[in-house]
């Protein structure tokens, strides 16, 4: 549920950014995935999928850059992972809050279009 | 030949754009905004009930419902007196800033001092999105069970204020208080954590104290 709306915006924000690129559909959308963002990159594939389905942008791809979880402390002067299965804000080693630097990203990053009469837009075409 | 559009934006920047919208309106208004989060039946309607009883002399208060269906929560609300719009999602998980603007723009709330925004019962999907509220509102009632915050801790890590509820039922209930406490801690180390029961009324003074609190805050802030 959640990660379908989260590619409901995907899909508005990228068919936006190629508005003025006439008509065609969308190859690949690519976006960043942070791992403390609380989005499952299968999930929201599958979401893609789902949304897609039907539409002018059926067999487009989904694309997730995953970025890792960054977490500094103070402390101990060095960057703590986060430890598997937890959400933990506390330094694994020290037990003092962690500050998070990284791993929040939920970004749009790129967008393939192939544009209608080019060159491999045409073989859908044919057969309709 | 295939074009490559670079974009470069966030996901939700619709969503973000519309929440920074409504924070200038908040801010201007000079009312603090909470939004409270929860799962479904761990009291945020009943909760919100005491603090009008409770704060409603004091403060202008308001309150914008959000559910899949009915008006029921709405409805309760304007029973004590204050101005309440309901947001039927029709099957959403969750609430976004887009239909909070829209009840800004239409529903013509009387000047507020502070406006609580009620989430679809939901303890993951609402987490992601800014309503263009001051800090939100976890809600745990102790039937729900003291492992929770870690099963769940998206919401716990970015609620300013975790509030347990229910806690009349404690003595029938297996629910390790001190546990959550330190679930909620490490979770979020600057986040307060309350015990209420809005049915003996233990720990609603607190709460509305905070709430005061906050709202002073802010307005110092912008004074």
């Amino acid at each position: 549920m959640h990660e379908l709306s989260i590619a409901e915006e995907i899909y508005r924000a990228s068919r936006a950014a190629v508005a003025g690129h006439g008509a065609g559909r969308l190859e690949c959308v690519t976006v960043a995935v942070g791992e403390l963002a609380a989005i499952e990159p299968d999930l929201l594939k599958f979401a893609w999928q789902a949304l897609t389905e039907g539409g002018p942008d059926v067999g487009s791809t989904l694309e997730v850059e995953w970025h890792a979880a960054h977490q500094f402390c103070v402390a101990c002067d060095a960057d703590k992972p986060r430890s598997d299965g937890t959400w933990l804000r506390l330094c694994p080693d020290c037990g003092r809050p962690l500050n998070v630097t990284g791993g929040m990203e939920l970004d749009l990053l790129h967008v393939t279009f192939l544009p209608d009469g080019h060159e491999g837009a045409g073989e859908g075409s044919d057969d309709g | 030949m295939a074009e490559v559009v670079d974009i470069r934006a966030r996901v939700l920047a619709a969503n973000e754009q519309a929440a920074a919208k409504l924070r200038d309106q908040f801010r201007a208004g000079a009312a603090l905004v909470l939004n409270l989060i929860s799962s479904p039946g761990s009291g945020k309607t009943t909760l919100l009930e005491a603090t009008v009883r409770a704060l409603g002399g004091r403060l202008r208060l308001a309150g914008i419902e959000g559910d899949i269906a009915t008006e029921r929560d709405a409805d309760r609300l304007r029973a004590l007196g204050i101005p309440a719009v309901q947001i039927l999602t029709g099957g959403a998980c969750h609430l976004d800033a887009r239909q909070v603007r829209k009840v800004m723009d239409e529903a013509h709330f009387p000047a507020f001092d502070v406006l609580f925004i009620e989430n679809v019962g939901n303890l993951i999907c609402p987490t992601s999105y800014d309503l263009g509220e001051d800090f939100k509102v976890a809600l745990l009632s102790v039937a729900e069970g003291d492992d929770k915050p870690f099963k769940y801790p998206a919401i716990f890590a970015r609620a300013a204020v975790t509030v347990i509820t229910k806690a009349d039922l404690l003595p029938h209930v297996t629910f390790d208080l001190d546990a959550v406490r330190g679930q909620v801690a490490a979770l979020n180390p600057g986040g307060r954590l309350l015990v209420t029961s809005a049915k003996t009324g233990e720990g609603i003074a607190t709460w509305c104290a905070l709430i005061e609190e906050r709202l002073a805050t802010k307005r110092e802030a912008e004074a």
